[in-house]
């Protein structure tokens, strides 16, 4: 592998973009959420100051090495995604190291942030952190079924799981987009990102309101900062992801911000519609209708 | 050369002399009558040497006519043989009874000498009528020696069996009168060539005869008497009559066949096997050892008798068929009664007293699996050539209920053994060995395994099995007093040594066999280091491992279906020894046997029908079956999945592997599963050559997905460490089986991946959770917690383990991951596909549970002071983390030569390579640079992290915010017990042991069917005479319709 600076400065910034990026749209997301719970809400660069003053907290704890790594095997997770996945459509330079692997690539290197991070929060020994951990894994594994159901719809489409070949049989025409082009297989995967955002009905995992401590209270300072960059950086990533692979990604940087912000979105969307899910309901609600879904994709392509 | 008659002479003449010595003691009386034994055992044997050297035969012809004016005796192969083995089991059995004899004085001695004396002569004579009185002698000698110990059992038991052989006698008689009546001799070879069947009226006289003889081999279920005769009698005299009896009365039975000729066979066939199979089937219900081998015994006679029945089919192996089976029954009865005299137990359980004395213990191992007909034993053989043959005559059904009929037998003869092993909370039986007891039983069974090495040469392919690595197995038994270290090394070096002899070939002739010769033999190498762990001498260990090896390295080996079959069963018969020897193991190493018998029959009698009209025994020929495809790869393939534990033949395996040792259960789990890997490669090489079969590779990919949904589900809901990793091993097997059923070039890819990768992997979690246990001596994963604090090194490799069986990148998991969505997408499996996936998923559920309810979490106060896990187990875990990183980072580096390889079956649909980058039709991966991405990435943002988190404090166990109040109980805070309550609300009901309940009802209706038929053996002796003249009626009506 030849080392070219040009290409790391390039994706570095990249990578610049997409957190401050991930903090403004995470801003707006509170700021709407608070005002239709009929709030005036946090003003929406709290989340910069969130993460200065996290960087900033000098007294810190931890409970063991593996408890230090969580927050570096969660973060390595979310960067990696950012670095496996291509950006901006027809760009060298966005498309940063994507050239390494394909769809499947993504799709499991998503587990790495998430099993290091259950692991250092394993190890500190709070009950919650056992307990969200398992809810969320129980949860993640039917999320994955309506969505490699619509990962295999389109491989089937576009005979292909490169993304940026998925992107590209995209362009030309907005009825080129895989959500009108394979509207069942799009469904599925976006029933399923609901999941993945973890917002209400899904939330039980993180359960925001009921435990209000357990892991965020245990990984405090530098380790919370570490979660939050982490966190912005995925949020985008993850809704980058479906643009690319539902709606024809994006040519330029405003086109991924509205669209990734829209994708984002619709999962805030519905959860302030939608009350909240106990995990046995969320389990068995992803193997219904999405997975039907799915199935009926499979079938079509 | 002494002639024959001098054995009725010194019979007769030392009975007499018995009479009138009697003043001299009773000790000259028991050696007058064990010499007298003796010198017929010579004279016989004498005739057996001079048969083979010189090929001479006697005949002698009494009162100086021949026949049909005198009666002759003969003494050729045959009998030489046979009387040389009555005698044998006579002088030994003698010696055996001793005790007995003496206390019944010269009168037992005198009749002790005319029953061999008679049994020589039924051997020997060619006269039907002598034949008549000789039976009637032995049998009352037989009525004399069975109240030897006279009790009301055996005094009932004499009387039954007296009123059922004199009917028997009778019938045989008015058969002889009438055949007199129309061929005017009583010549058994006058008979013969009498052709009676062509008269009016002698096919009744053929009938009664043969009838008779037939009721006196005891048929299934006019047998009441004799299994009365053997439950009662005393063993050694019980094993005198299932040896000696049986033998000289199954010689009167292939001599009067001769008189009989073909015409009979289907009659005999079917009544051999209804005793085979019936008799073997009611031994499940029985508990008395005596009784059970009165069972066995009728049954093996069935067996026998129906192999006279099949003689049209067996041309000129019939005699080694019969001959091996009957010497394999003759040994193995002879030594298991004698054993059953010498402990002295009412009840099967009783054996357990065994374990105080391991070599005997070896020996009534050694009995039972020559019994069942596994290797190296002569009826292994035997049974093979049987199956072929049959299968070559296309007698399929006559196949079937040989294999049910052994599978009944091999159903008790487990459940004994596993009594004897391993059964817990009795107080053990004290016993006395005298010497004159045991050394017969020695000899027997030394001369089963001397009987098995010298008939392997004259089965068809069995010339080129190697003893060799078997006699390597008798040296370690032999050295089994020595301590651990000296035996665990010389294991090692021999597997290093044969290693490096056959590795380097196979890399440059063979990759598939170098790929799974390396999995057999690097891991058992690296899995035998963790045994410097233990203490002590670990009696009977290394005999048993190695065993497994061998069995291993000879299928490697085996270019031909014998000698893979031969060590297909010597692989099952080591690792059933080492399953068994988990604490808690006796049910698993029951049901593991019972499935793998099970299995290795549907391999035998799928090879059976694949060889059939085949003149090559050549692995090869399975690819060019033409007749029966489906039943051939199907039967295979349930062989095959039965050793891969894939859905509904999986539930022997959690226990199994479960229970067994900390060592062990990596052996059983990483290593020997991938035997029913190899196996089923060999089998769809072939099933490639058959588009027909693809069917059958259909319905193995949808039984693969499941298996691995399943796998992975049973494991989420485990709380015990080790069942959770063989709950997780059904399921990689599923993967690896559905992989393989894709059939094209990137499924096998797959499928080979994630062998070398499950391999691994496995091999480090089984060793490592293996060690932890040994630690904290409990499997129950909420019972740990926290041990990272302790135990760093085992959580680093459960970490490597578990991130590689997970598929996440960077490690080799994601090889196999990555190639699996190619292959899938490539073959159109979607919903298959989409299943196995969902089970990747599931997966993370008991690999985090895995790894947190152990080392993270809450550490319990009993473990504050637990050491990190032995150096002995760190080193091979290690060296397998060793080959993961290095797979993982130069995925290339395997997968290159393994497509290769595969380019030879499946030439297209391969991966390109561009140094690191593979890239299918579909998709692109770097393995190597998804790496160094990963490496960089992660140690960049750690220093990151240290630089600004490099005042952190590390704090205590219990600091931690937890709802205002402090916890002080690791009990109380570590959450694990059943953590997954919400997914086994959701999707519990699919883990329902509806395969489990299934099969325990098939035990029960095997069990109530036998419990049920049993109850025809009221114990009554009007009854018994009524089931033989009932099975004369029923007999003759069949017969003649």
């Amino acid at each position: 592998m030849d080392f070219d600076l040009t290409k790391l400065l390039f994706t570095l910034l990249g990578l610049l973009i997409v957190l401050n990026w991930g903090i403004l749209m995470s801003g707006i997301i509170r700021k709407i959420g608070a005002r239709v719970a009929k709030r005036y809400g946090i003003p929406v660069y709290q989340g910069w100051i969130d993460l200065i003053k996290n960087y900033a907290i000098r007294s810190q704890i931890t409970h063991g090495i593996m408890f230090y790594l969580g927050p570096v095997f969660r973060l390595s997770g979310g960067v990696g995604l950012f670095l496996f996945m291509p950006m901006i459509f027809g760009s060298e330079h966005w498309s940063n190291y994507s050239f390494q692997g394909d769809l499947i690539l993504l799709m499991y290197f998503q587990f790495f942030g998430m099993l290091g991070m259950a692991l250092g929060a394993g190890e500190g020994g709070h009950p919650n952190s056992a307990i969200g951990i398992s809810r969320g894994l129980s949860q993640f594994t039917t999320i994955e079924v309506p969505m490699t159901l619509a990962v295999i719809a389109i491989a089937i489409q576009y005979h292909t799981l490169s993304i940026a070949d998925i992107v590209a049989a995209q362009q030309g025409s907005i009825l080129n987009w895989t959500v009108f082009t394979n509207p069942f297989a799009t469904v599925a995967a976006m029933l399923s990102v609901l999941g993945a955002f973890g917002h209400s009905p899904f939330n039980l995992v993180k359960a925001p309101n009921e435990i209000p401590i357990g892991p965020p209270t245990e990984y405090h300072g530098t380790f919370l900062g570490v979660l939050r960059t982490n966190a912005a950086i995925l949020h985008v990533i993850e809704a980058v992801l479906f643009m690319n692979l539902f709606f024809g990604g994006a040519s330029n940087w405003f086109e991924l911000f509205l669209k990734s912000f829209l994708i984002y979105f619709w999962s805030v969307f519905v959860g302030m519609v939608f009350p909240r899910f106990r995990i046995e309901q969320s389990v068995r609600w992803f193997l219904k209708i999405p997975t039907l879904l799915g199935i009926i994709a499979i079938i079509l392509a | 050369m002494v002639s024959p008659i001098h054995i009725i002479t010194i019979g007769l003449g030392l009975a007499f002399a018995l009479g009138l010595l009697q003043g001299f003691g009773k000790n000259f009386s028991g050696i007058l009558m064990l010499l007298g034994v003796a010198a017929m055992g010579f004279i016989s044997f004498q005739w057996l040497v001079a048969f083979f050297t010189s090929g001479s035969t006697s005949e002698i012809f009494t009162a100086g006519f021949k026949p049909p004016y005198s009666i002759n005796l003969m003494m050729g192969k045959h009998e030489a043989v046979l009387a040389s083995m009555v005698n044998l089991v006579g002088l030994l059995g003698g010696i055996y009874l001793w005790d007995t004899l003496k206390k019944q004085g010269f009168h037992a001695m005198l009749v002790y000498l005319v029953f061999i004396m008679g049994m020589n002569i039924m051997i020997m004579t060619r006269d039907a009528f002598n034949l008549f009185v000789f039976m009637e002698v032995v049998s009352i000698a037989t009525a004399g020696l069975v109240i030897l110990e006279q009790n009301n059992k055996s005094v009932q038991a004499g009387f039954k069996y007296m009123i059922a052989t004199s009917v028997i006698a009778g019938l045989f008689l008015m058969g002889i009168i009438f055949s007199y009546y129309f061929a005017a001799t009583l010549n058994i070879d006058g008979l013969a060539n009498a052709n009676l069947l062509a008269i009016k009226g002698g096919s009744l006289a053929i009938f009664l005869v043969l009838i008779s003889i037939i009721l006196e081999l005891k048929p299934f279920p006019a047998n009441g008497w004799a299994l009365d005769v053997y439950h009662a009698a005393t063993p050694g005299v019980s094993a005198l009559i299932s040896a000696a009896s049986a033998t000289a009365m199954y010689f009167v039975f292939y001599k009067v066949l001769g008189i009989v000729g073909d015409s009979w066979s289907q009659v005999i066939a079917a009544i051999g096997l209804l005793t085979f199979v019936g008799s073997n089937l009611l031994g499940t219900k029985q508990d008395n050892p005596n009784r059970l081998l009165g069972y066995s015994s009728i049954g093996q006679m069935g067996l026998l008798m129906a192999i006279l029945g099949f003689r049209p089919f067996l041309g000129e192996k019939l005699e080694f068929i019969a001959f091996t089976i009957l010497l394999t029954h003759y040994l193995a009865k002879a030594g298991l009664f004698w054993l059953a005299g010498i402990i002295k137990s009412e009840n099967l359980k009783g054996f357990a007293a065994l374990r105080k004395k391991p070599f005997m213990l070896f020996l009534f191992g050694t009995f039972v699996f020559a019994l069942i007909g596994f290797p190296p034993f002569p009826s292994f053989f035997g049974k093979w050539e049987l199956v072929m043959h049959l299968a070559n005559g296309h007698m399929y059904g006559w196949m079937f209920a040989v294999l049910l009929g052994s599978f009944f037998e091999g159903i008790y003869l487990f459940r004994w053994l596993g009594y004897s092993i391993k059964i817990d909370h009795l107080a053990l039986p004290d016993f006395k060995v005298d010497w004159n007891k045991i050394i017969p039983v020695g000899i027997f069974a030394i001369g089963l395994y001397v009987a098995g090495y010298f008939t392997s040469g004259f089965a068809e392919g069995g010339t080129a099995i190697n003893f060799i690595p078997l006699f390597f197995v008798a040296f370690l038994l032999m050295i089994d007093f020595l301590p651990i270290i000296i035996k665990n090394t010389i294991s090692i070096a021999a597997i290093a040594w044969y290693s490096f002899s056959i590795l380097p070939p196979l890399y440059e002739h063979d990759m598939l066999r170098f790929i799974f010769a390396g999995i057999f033999l690097i891991g058992g190498g690296l899995t035998l280091i963790a045994g410097y762990a233990y203490k002590g001498k670990r009696p009977g260990f290394y005999p048993v491992a190695l065993l497994m090896y061998v069995g291993l390295a000879q299928i490697i080996e085996a270019q031909n279906m014998l000698h893979f079959f031969f060590g297909w069963e010597i692989m099952t018969a080591g690792s059933y020894f080492l399953i068994i020897r988990g604490k808690r193991s006796m049910p698993h190493g029951l049901s593991y046997m019972l499935f793998s018998i099970g299995g290795a029959y549907a391999l035998l009698a799928g090879f059976g029908m694949a060889h059939a009209g085949q003149a090559s025994l050549s692995l090869d020929v399975l690819a060019n079956v033409s007749q029966n495809v489906s039943w051939i790869f199907g039967l295979l393939a349930v062989g095959f999945l039965t050793k891969t534990a894939s859905l509904g033949l999986h539930i022997w395996l959690p226990g199994a592997h479960g229970e067994a040792e900390s060592d062990v259960s990596p052996m059983v789990s990483a290593i020997l599963l991938k035997a029913g890997v190899f196996g089923l490669v060999i089998l769809m090489i072939a099933m490639g050559h058959h588009p027909e079969a693809a069917n059958i590779a259909y319905i193995l990919g949808w039984l693969g997905a499941l298996t691995a949904l399943a796998g992975n589900l049973g494991a989420t809901f485990q709380e015990d460490a080790k069942r959770l990793l063989a709950y997780s091993s059904i399921a990689q097997l599923g993967y690896i089986l559905f992989a393989l059923s894709i059939m094209t070039h990137l499924g096998w890819l797959t499928a080979f991946t994630y062998s070398i990768n499950h391999f691994m992997y496995k091999a480090i979690l089984f060793l490592t959770i293996g060690a932890v246990v040994l630690r904290v001596g409990t499997h129950n994963m909420y019972e740990m917690g926290g041990l990272i604090k302790r135990m760093p090194f085992a959580f680093i490799a459960v970490l490597i383990g578990i991130i590689a069986l997970s598929g996440v990148p960077p490690l080799s998991g994601f090889a196999g991951k990555w190639l699996f969505y190619n292959a899938v997408i490539d073959k159109g499996w979607y919903f298959q596909g989409a299943i196995v996936f969902f089970s990747g998923t599931i997966a993370f559920l008991y690999l985090f549970k895995l790894i947190y309810s152990v080392f993270l979490g809450q550490l319990k106060d009993n473990h504050r002071q637990v050491k990190e896990i032995s150096v002995w187990f760190i080193i091979p875990i290690y060296v397998l983390i060793i080959g993961i990183m290095i797979f993982s980072a130069k995925p290339q580096w395997v997968l290159q030569p393994l497509g290769e390889m595969i380019t030879s079956w499946y030439p297209n649909g391969g991966l390109q390579w561009d140094g690191g980058l593979a890239t299918s039709a579909l998709g692109y991966w770097n393995g190597s640079g998804i790496m160094i991405s990963i490496v960089i990435m992660f140690a960049l943002l750690l220093s990151w992290l240290l630089v600004m988190s490099r005042k952190a404090q590390k704090v205590e166990q219990f600091n931690i915010v937890y709802s205002a109040e402090r916890p002080f109980r690791p009990e109380t805070t570590h959450v694990s017990y059943n953590i997954y309550a919400g997914y086994n609300k959701a999707l519990g009901f699919l883990v329902t042991p509806v395969i489990a309940a299934f099969w325990d009802s098939m035990d029960n209706l095997v069990h109530s069917v036998a419990g049920f038929f049993r109850k025809i053996y009221s114990g009554n002796g009007q009854v018994y005479v009524a089931h033989v003249v009932l099975f004369v009626v029923v007999v003759y009506f069949f017969a003649i319709a």
